[in-house]
């Protein structure tokens, strides 16, 4: 290839590029290994871990009984004595099995032993609507484990920061869940092949603007982005933000935003009550950036009610692109939230 | 050696008991697990076993008063030294340790409230704005009063701050050879007076041309036979006929007060004067009252402390009706502004000879055209007509001034 | 299994005693001393109103937790409950540093953060006493992932009662563990009760050590206020794990002679339940068996018990004196770093 061309980073799946996360991870360090439902053999109920079982065997993609709360503990224990466990939970809803486990027992141990023990673990979630999977298997849980302290919580948008949150989730020395989406698992985009992090707790300015701060997690970031390309051309520019990291968030980023923009609207699909947004719409009411608010602070977030069956019931129930838009005209044009 | 009996704890949030019965006696023997007391707790009565064995003494007083945990409520003589009585605690340990505080989390000072201006907090009560708004106007020290609010319930937006900024701002700029003279004292009291004049009073004007003849005759003859030395004036004449004139006339020697006209009891006329191009009006104090001598003397002593700025404040105060006579530099008539609380003012002009017509022929008299502004509230047409036919009636019929 | 008879008049001695030599025994009777004086320090700490909380003693229990860690390594592992300071002591723990955790002291195990139900020691291998019932069954799965993956030779024994045996966590553990042979003794302290429920009305079957052939695991009932023959289960159980064979379950049938907790009305059971279990106090019990089979005098018991109490006395000025924890670093700790 001639030397003045540079290569076209290659494309991969949001999938593909977590799968390749896991297998960098496993081949450079011994103590990481993946378990959960069909994992193994079926390659994964999303496809994730494809063929991982064929090349690291299945001492070390190893598939479970349906055993949410067993599972979360064992990798509590094998965190505890010296493994980096990666345990899959096949839909993010079945955390609720797992919640002692993973609130009374991961989330502690590190500060109820004096920090004389540590629990490096990696639950990944698939989670979402969007699929028609109904009310048990669609839900955005994400806010409870952002308000347990002892828990990290990260949300990739991007098949690049799947990649990179991945690595950087297995390489902390505390319990990480990375809520994957569902509809994001086909989506598309650059993945460098090398060995790279994407930190966690720094947020990602995806567009920049001066008219509208939009804050978005995860699906609802590319939403965003569709959204933003509309209002500009009604002349609203709107500034892109993407959340990446719910526990901790990056505050610091959001703030220096809207003091920029001066209007925020929070984006996410948990429900709307005791939502993510709620706790930025209130650090950013109590903090500094407080005195550039020149427009009361609009939130985007799920129906007050079990995600529904019907497809267009499904679709109504989150925020879409439409939402996006109209939401942040009215917050631009009338003021109001 | 001895060993303590406890009142002991036995709920996570316990701090007292009550002892509710002994079941011992003093210098009982007792052995170690035999119940001593009943002691009351939240949820039952409890017993209290013995810790140790032996010679009990020294019982608390069964009074119903709440007695701490940890307290010592007896003593047991153990009786061998040999007794494998298990009680770990030390027996040295004399007064029971006061439980641990419930541990304070050191409270997080809230962050004191940046302190508002006393003077933005009164003014900005009551005003919808946003954050960026208000800190824009504090800054520009624009009051958020002034600003129209644009949002939503008359929010006022950062984009309003900016637009009253830009208008204050685009009022014609001074040129670069401007001078600014700024508001002394007494122009800013007229400007702010005569301004609220116009506002509130409704003025309107009632013309005169006036045949000035006989009454500058008169004049002559007076300065001819004058003990005064200072020259009498037409404005002295005008002051000494007005005064007279208005005592027939009380609506126009009133205020308005309120809902009602306040009639003043004497005229006291304010003569409009210029002092170093402010306007000043000295007052002549009960002008009918006076003799036209002494309304001259007066003239010629208030415009001699006026050029001395030697003029008392209570001079030029109290007038009820003002005249105002630039016919001296040449105008031939104007309409003034209404003095307030006055409620009328008197605009005279130059006298020139002018061809009017007499007894169906022309000739050529001292005319002079006085303009009579009126407050509508008070006076009508009809009496500024009337007060205007008498008044030129004294003028044109002046025989004598005394 | 060889027994020895020792010169005429003493009793015969059985085997699981003659399989136990001397130091072994000292140890034994040592620890079980200190458990005991230990769990009657910190009531009459409690009672004083020096305890902060509340506590689960474990007086009566001191065989089953000093049997079934004797035959353990020291780089064994061992999970606890919240009944788990004999455990603690058991295994090796410092009294000293237990007793400062319990009085929330900046020199506890855990720096005052965990105290009584919390208590650990890491080093030593104890991974930890836990607050929810149940709690440790799926972390000692995660710790028999962990020793088979390294290849290590050790075990994990893990605690717990037999009201835990009802929770769910119970039963997927024992399954996971028995598919993929984990190196765990599943001990069962059967106390009899819950809080307040008594065992065979929660239970379904008499003993907990019936459900073990619903996992494919050999099961064991035994006298658990015996300590030999605690000693004995243990051993096999220990060698079952070591050897590869994967997990067992032995139930040790024992008593608590205080209530659950400090606020137990002992409403639930007869004074006369307490005085016959009083009667077959494990200690006494041991210490008559060593006298009567002649292996140690009198003086030499009593001299036994008087290092552990001497020992405890020092554990109560240690704790006593320590400083307590600084509130301003309330938030230490959450996170490793």
């Amino acid at each position: 290839m001639p030397s003045d061309v540079v290569p076209a980073m290659r494309e991969l799946s949001y999938a593909e590029a977590i799968r390749e996360a896991l297998g960098q991870a496993m081949e450079r360090d011994d103590r990481v290994f993946l378990f959960g439902e069909d994992v193994g053999i079926y390659g994964g109920a999303f496809g994730v871990s494809g063929d991982l079982v064929h090349r690291f065997g299945s001492e070390r993609v190893i598939d479970t009984p349906i055993s949410e709360l067993g599972l979360a503990g064992a990798a509590v224990g094998a965190a505890l004595t010296g493994m980096r466990p990666v345990l899959e939970i096949q839909f993010s809803d079945f955390m609720t099995l797992a919640m002692e486990q993973i609130v009374n027992q991961a989330a502690k141990i590190h500060y109820m032993f004096g920090g004389k023990a540590s629990v490096p673990m990696v639950v990944r979630l698939p989670g979402g609507s969007g699929t028609g999977a109904a009310a048990q298997h669609s839900q955005s849980l994400e806010a409870w484990f952002a308000h347990v302290p002892g828990l990290k919580v990260v949300q990739p948008s991007t098949p690049h920061d799947a990649k990179g949150l991945l690595l950087a989730a297995i390489d902390d020395p505390n319990p990480v869940l990375v809520f994957e989406h569902k509809l994001l698992y086909k989506s598309r985009g650059p993945v460098p092949a090398d060995d790279y992090r994407v930190p966690i707790g720094i947020a990602a300015v995806r567009r920049e603007g001066r008219d509208i701060t939009i804050v978005a997690a995860s699906v609802m970031v590319v939403r965003a982005q569709a959204a933003a390309e509309r209002l500009a051309v009604e002349g609203i520019d709107a500034e892109v933000i993407d959340l990446r990291s719910l526990r901790p968030i990056d505050f610091a980023t959001i703030r220096a935003s809207v003091r920029k923009t001066h209007r925020l609207l929070v984006v996410y699909e948990g429900v709307r009550t005791m939502g993510i947004g709620a706790e930025i719409a209130a650090d950013i009411a109590g903090s500094d950036a407080f005195d550039f608010l020149d427009a009361p602070i609009a939130r985007l977030g799920a129906a007050e009610s079990p995600v529904p069956y019907n497809p267009v019931l499904e679709k109504a129930s989150v925020p879409q692109e439409d939402d996006i838009v109209r939401a942040a005209r009215r917050l631009v044009r009338e003021g109001e939230a | 050696m001895a060993v303590e009996v406890v009142l002991p704890k036995v709920d996570m949030d316990m701090e007292t008991g009550v002892i509710a019965a002994w079941r011992v006696a003093e210098g009982d023997v007792v052995r170690q697990g035999d119940v001593l007391f009943e002691m009351e707790t939240d949820k039952a009565l409890m017993d209290v076993e013995a810790p140790g064995s032996g010679r009990i003494r020294g019982l608390a007083p069964v009074d119903g008063e709440p007695i701490a945990v940890g307290t010592p409520v007896a003593w047991i003589d153990v009786a061998d030294e040999g007794d494998a009585v298990a009680e770990s605690v030390s027996a040295s340990s004399g007064v029971p340790e006061v439980a641990p505080a419930a541990r304070s989390v050191a409270a997080i000072a809230p962050a004191s409230p940046i302190a508002a201006d006393a003077d933005e907090r009164t003014q900005a009560v009551g005003i919808r704005a946003t954050p960026l708004a208000r800190a824009t106007a504090r800054e520009s020290g624009i009051a958020l009063e002034a600003v129209a609010g644009s949002g939503p319930r008359g929010r006022i937006g950062a984009a309003d701050v900016a637009q009253h900024h830009a208008r204050a701002a685009s009022q014609p700029s001074p040129a670069d050879d401007d001078r600014l003279v700024p508001f002394d004292p007494v122009r800013r009291t007229i400007a702010q007076r005569l301004a609220q004049s116009v506002r509130e009073a409704p003025h309107f004007f009632m013309t005169a041309h006036v045949d000035m003849g006989a009454l500058v005759a008169a004049l002559d003859a007076h300065r001819a036979a004058a003990a005064t030395t200072t020259r009498a004036s037409v404005t002295a004449a005008l002051v000494y006929l007005v005064s007279r004139t208005l005592v027939d006339h009380p609506m126009l020697n009133a205020s308005v007060d309120g809902d009602a006209a306040r009639l003043h009891r004497h005229a006291h006329i304010g003569i409009a004067m210029d002092r170093d191009g402010d306007l000043v009006v000295p007052v002549i104090r009960r002008a009918a009252s006076r003799t036209f001598d002494d309304t001259v003397r007066e003239l010629g002593r208030l415009r001699e402390a006026i050029a001395s700025h030697a003029l008392a404040p209570s001079e030029l105060r109290g007038a009820t009706f003002t005249i105002s006579n630039l016919g001296m530099y040449g105008v031939d008539a104007f309409t003034a502004i209404i003095n307030p609380p006055e409620s009328a003012i008197l605009a005279v002009g130059r006298i020139v000879d002018t061809p009017v017509g007499r007894d169906g022929r022309v000739v050529l008299r001292p005319m002079a055209t006085l303009t009579l502004s009126a407050d509508h509230r008070i006076i009508d047409g009809t009496a500024a007509a009337r007060f205007m036919a008498d008044l030129r009636r004294a003028i044109e019929d002046a025989r004598s001034l005394a | 299994m060889e027994t020895t008879t020792r010169a005429q008049g003493q009793a015969r001695e059985r085997a699981e005693l003659a399989a136990l030599d001397d130091a072994t025994l000292r140890e034994a009777l040592l620890r079980m001393h200190l458990i005991r004086k230990f769990e009657e320090a910190a009531e009459a700490s409690y009672m004083r109103g020096l305890v902060h909380g509340t506590m689960h003693l474990s007086i009566g229990q001191e065989a089953s937790a000093v049997g079934a860690v004797l035959p353990l390594e020291p780089h064994d592992y061992i999970l606890s409950t919240h009944r788990g300071h004999g455990h603690c002591i058991a295994k090796g723990a410092d009294p000293s540093r237990m007793l400062a955790e319990f009085f929330g002291k900046e020199t506890g195990y855990c720096h005052g953060r965990g105290g009584s139900m919390h208590i650990a020691d890491v080093e030593g291998g104890n991974l930890g006493a836990n607050g929810i019932v149940a709690g440790g069954l799926p972390i000692a799965v995660g710790v028999g992932m962990s020793i088979r993956m390294q290849k290590l030779a050790r075990v994990c024994v893990v605690f717990f009662g037999d009201g835990a045996s009802n929770e769910g966590a119970f039963h997927e553990s024992l399954n996971l563990a028995s598919i993929w042979r984990l190196p765990i003794v599943f001990l069962c302290e059967n106390n009899k009760y819950g809080m307040s429920m008594d065992i065979a009305k929660a239970m379904a079957v008499p003993n907990v050590a019936d459900r073990a052939s619903a996992y494919a695991m050999p099961g064991a009932t035994i006298d658990g206020n015996d300590l030999p023959a605690v000693v004995d289960a243990s051993k096999r159980a220990v060698a079952r794990a070591r050897r590869g064979d994967g997990p067992s379950l032995v139930e040790c049938k024992t008593y608590r002679l205080r209530g659950h907790s400090k606020s137990d009305r002992n409403l639930y059971r007869t004074k006369e339940e307490i005085e016959t279990w009083r009667a077959a106090d494990p200690i006494a019990r041991l210490a008559r068996e060593l006298e009567a089979s002649g292996r140690f005098d009198a003086s030499t018991l009593a001299a036994i018990e008087e290092a552990a109490t001497r020992r405890i006395d020092e554990a109560l000025a240690f704790a006593r004196t320590s400083p307590e924890p600084d509130p301003a670093q309330v938030t230490r700790d959450v996170y490793a770093q």
